[in-house]
């Protein structure tokens, strides 16, 4: 802890020291701790580390940083969750929490936490390995029903964003036979892609853009309603089948969140903090860049918007049978 | 020529200049304190350096990087706690020079091997970046299975006095590396519903446990010895002695350049293959591996730096990160607005030279601030045990508690501390527990990736083994090393040393001394 901190303090410091002590009258006092779910280096990690040092100068105040990994997250949920609910310690994460308690990762989600904000959404795309025998998403299928079992594709485990997708493929079509090969972050998965171990990987726009820009894969679909900005000659799966749009828009997203019970006053001040941190320029041009849509939202808008996403998002993994509980059981409402 | 001044920026700019040797100096130090880990540092310094441009930000990101593999090998030697996983084979031939005394010379030709090691490493990446990084991108689930099962041979050479006792232990590290959730399926594995076993047991935990809690145990018993008087007369090894080592290092430095170019495999594992590499060619080491051998530290140290250069390569031709440390400068390319890809050498060529640049002029720093200083640190070995005991405790539990911030890390730290110092009193070697551990993951999740591919088939699966060159090459590597390790073998080999020896008096009868050991 010591040195942890005191090296993390010691380079906070300079931060802390550009900011303006005047701001900080009652909250926040003393430095804040901000925990990451997800590893050095993901997704998760990269977009908090972009958009904290401007809240710091907001809040006048450090925020240090921490990554704590592990149980897809749970670990560091949990942590947070059994902390003090004062508004020192923040949780970082992604939408995975949203499918713990039908996963049976955990009894606790984002309902025992209030979102300060919800950053970005992802948008998930379809691709493939440059020689692989399809060129579009109708190619595919078309393949995969004379070759049953034949194709590979990537995986992250249940709950991932490509099991979520794979899920979607397979209710709209009444089936997907493929061969799903795990890899512990689409990183790695989109790696055996290029190195053609597999064969398709549902993976997020911005891990995969360079790559298929460079040629180095081959883009099917984005799973989406419309065409997007970033690769305007892909089309979009909902063009292909329209079953599709029931589901959509679906996407991965990135929050701040802090234990439900902390004061009023340490909420307003970290929502309006990161508010104005998701609106610097750079940071909209970084999440544009990756392929995020940027959406900068908290309070009851956020909620909704969870809620949402959670209702159709385990309803979906119940009815491809990918749950290990029922929504059901944690009142979870079926979408209409 | 636009190449070359964007090569020289790092050398010509001095606020560049000094942030790369400012970045080395702490990524020393970093790497030398377990727990405190290069990965550690640098995604801290992506916040820190968010509002610079991005070559000063990462200027000093690559000094930390080289200075922190490095640093590894500083505790390595001086009290048998490696600083990170990769300097783990240093310890194995460095801390008995330092109890003999040597310990300025083991860290003198530690430092000098891991600047060449560094070096070969930059070579590859600034000539055959593309080269290597197809070859890279060739191996498939089935090949990292195979050169996980190439690792597990390693326990031939960490066994020490008894093999089964080395299979035993190595067994031990790879059911402990499988505790937790599978990262693949969620499914718990041999977490008897605990919720403490969830995330598994820290890796490094085991490694500060086993090797410093359970060495300062040992020293226990001679506490009232006086501490061994530190000869430092060589700090800098002659030039004799690292030419007569360059063949080895130039064959190790290869060894780390290509595993650390993998992605999924990185410096721990380039370290501890070299060193069975070094075991298996050298034929007549001054003193037996394990007790001091000058090879069992030129390998280590030179594969480990020599995979700096060799995770850049996936990295700036692809976009593909070669380990956790390049992950994160990865992302820090995107944050300051340049999109790291396949595109990005055809791009903005210029980054790339000025990495290259930038990682020479961190060697150089590198060969310089481990050189100096050393007398100082030697001191440390020299001090009575009833400090040193309690210094060793006291940095294993900071180190063990600052990796996660998790006071159970520093619980399983102190339980593998003591099983290990009984595992030592009873001639069990510790390093087959640390190899399963590192190894099990590599195993584990390739093997189930590789049948997976072949739809549970195991016919399939051994037809690619043999259709695959690269498979083949592999699995023919695995069969040799194994039969070179058995009896008939040796017997084998001792005949033909033994007539060899009669037709030329000249030469000694071979390298008896480390054949016996293996």
């Amino acid at each position: 802890m010591k040195f942890h901190s005191l090296f993390a303090a010691a380079l906070a410091a300079g931060v802390a020291f550009a900011a303006s002590p005047s701001l900080a009258q009652d909250y926040p006092t003393k430095e804040i701790q901000g925990i990451i779910q997800w590893g050095a280096g993901g997704s998760t990690d990269t977009v908090m580390r972009a958009v904290t040092p401007k809240a710091e100068e907001v809040l006048g105040q450090s925020i240090v940083l921490q990554n704590v990994t592990g149980g897809v997250g749970a670990i560091a949920l949990n942590k947070v969750a059994s902390g003090k609910a004062d508004g020192y310690t923040l949780l970082m994460g992604a939408e995975n929490p949203l499918l713990y308690k039908v996963m049976g990762l955990g009894t606790k989600d984002y309902s025992d936490f209030v979102p300060i904000a919800i950053l970005a959404r992802g948008t998930p795309i379809l691709v493939a390995r440059p020689d692989a025998p399809f060129d579009t998403y109708e190619e595919m299928m078309a393949y995969i029903k004379d070759h049953p079992d034949e194709v590979k594709f990537g995986s992250t485990g249940p709950g991932g964003l490509p099991s979520v997708v794979s899920s979607m493929i397979a209710d709209a079509e009444g089936g997907l036979p493929v061969t799903f090969i795990p890899y512990d972050g689409d990183g790695p998965a989109l790696t055996a892609l290029q190195s053609k171990a597999i064969d398709v990987m549902p993976a997020v726009l911005g891990a995969a853009i360079e790559a298929v820009k460079a040629g180095k894969m081959k883009p099917l679909a984005v799973v989406t309603n419309d065409k997007v900005d970033q690769l305007p000659d892909v089309e979009p799966i909902s063009k292909a089948n329209e079953k599709f749009s029931k589901y959509l828009p679906w996407g991965p997203f990135f929050g701040v969140f802090v234990p439900k019970g902390t004061p009023e006053d340490a909420i307003s001040k970290l929502e309006d903090a990161y508010k104005q941190a998701g609106e610097q320029d750079s940071f909209k041009q970084l999440m544009d860049n990756r392929g995020y849509t940027l959406m900068n939202i908290s309070g009851k808008e956020a909620e909704d918007f969870m809620t949402k996403w959670q209702s159709s998002t385990t309803w979906l993994l119940q009815d491809a049978g990918m749950t290990k509980k029922s929504p059901e059981e944690f009142d979870i409402p079926k979408p209409e | 020529m636009d190449a070359i001044l964007a090569f020289l920026t790092v050398f010509t700019r001095p606020d560049l200049f000094a942030l790369v040797a400012l970045g080395t100096f702490a990524g020393v130090y970093v790497g030398a304190i377990p727990g405190l880990s290069v990965t550690m540092a640098v995604s801290i310094l992506i916040s820190f350096t968010f509002s610079w441009d991005v070559l000063p930000a990462i200027a000093l990101m690559i000094g930390i990087y080289m200075g922190g593999v490095y640093g590894g090998s500083r505790t390595a030697i001086l009290l048998n706690i490696p600083g990170a996983p990769s300097a783990i084979a240093t310890a194995l031939d460095g801390y008995p020079m330092a109890r003999r005394g040597q310990a300025g010379e083991a860290i003198g030709i530690t430092t000098v091997m891991s600047f060449i090691g560094g070096f070969v490493g930059i070579a590859v990446l600034a000539v055959a970046a593309p080269f290597v990084s197809d070859f890279a991108l060739s191996f498939q689930p089935r090949d990292y299975m195979l050169l996980a099962v190439l690792g597990l041979l390693l326990v031939g050479s960490l066994a020490g006095e008894s093999l089964v006792k080395g299979i035993f232990c190595g067994a031990l590290g790879l059911m402990l590396g499988s505790v937790g959730m599978d990262p693949l399926t969620f499914t718990e594995r041999f977490t008897f519903d605990l919720p403490l076993l969830q995330s598994g047991i820290s890796f490094i935990a085991v490694m500060i446990g086993l090797f410093g809690v359970s060495e300062a145990l040992s020293q226990l018993h001679d506490i009232d010895k006086a501490a061994v008087r530190q000869t430092i007369a060589r700090i800098v090894p002659s030039w004799s002695t690292v030419r007569k080592h360059l063949p080895l290092s130039m064959q190790t430095s290869t060894l780390g350049v290509i595993i650390g170019a993998l992605p999924g495999t990185g410096g721990d594992i380039a370290a501890l293959m070299a060193y069975d590499h070094a075991k298996r060619v050298t034929r007549n080491p001054e003193r037996p591996f394990g007790d001091g051998a000058i090879e069992g530290l030129v390998a280590p140290e030179t594969a480990n730096n020599a995979a700096v250069g060799g995770a850049f390569i996936p990295m700036m031709t692809l976009g593909i990160p070669g380990d956790a440390v390049t992950a994160i400068m990865i992302g820090a390319l995107f944050i300051h607005g340049l999109n790291p890809g396949p595109m990005l050498m055809v791009e903005q060529p210029d980054m790339f030279w000025f990495i290259v640049g930038a990682l020479v002029l961190a060697n150089f720093c590198m060969l310089l601030f481990g050189l100096t200083g050393i007398k100082l640190f030697v001191k440390i070995v020299e001090m009575p045990r009833t400090v040193l005991v309690p210094l060793i405790m006291l940095l294993s539990i900071v180190g063990a508690y600052a990796v996660n911030n998790s006071i159970t890390d520093v619980y399983w730290m102190l339980g593998f501390g003591v099983f290990g110092y009984f595992l030592k009193l009873y001639g069990y070697p510790l390093g087959p527990i640390i190899l399963g551990v590192i190894l099990s993951r590599l195993l584990d999740d390739n093997w189930r990736r590789a049948i997976l591919s072949e739809r549970g088939s195991l016919g399939d699966f051994f037809i690619g083994m043999v259709t695959s060159p690269l498979s083949l090459v592999l699995f023919l590597s695995v069969i040799f090393i194994f039969i070179s390790q058995t009896p008939p073998w040796k017997r084998w080999r001792q005949r033909r040393e033994a007539l060899r020896a009669k037709s030329d008096p000249a030469r000694p009868a071979a390298a008896k001394t480390s054949e016996e050991k293996i």
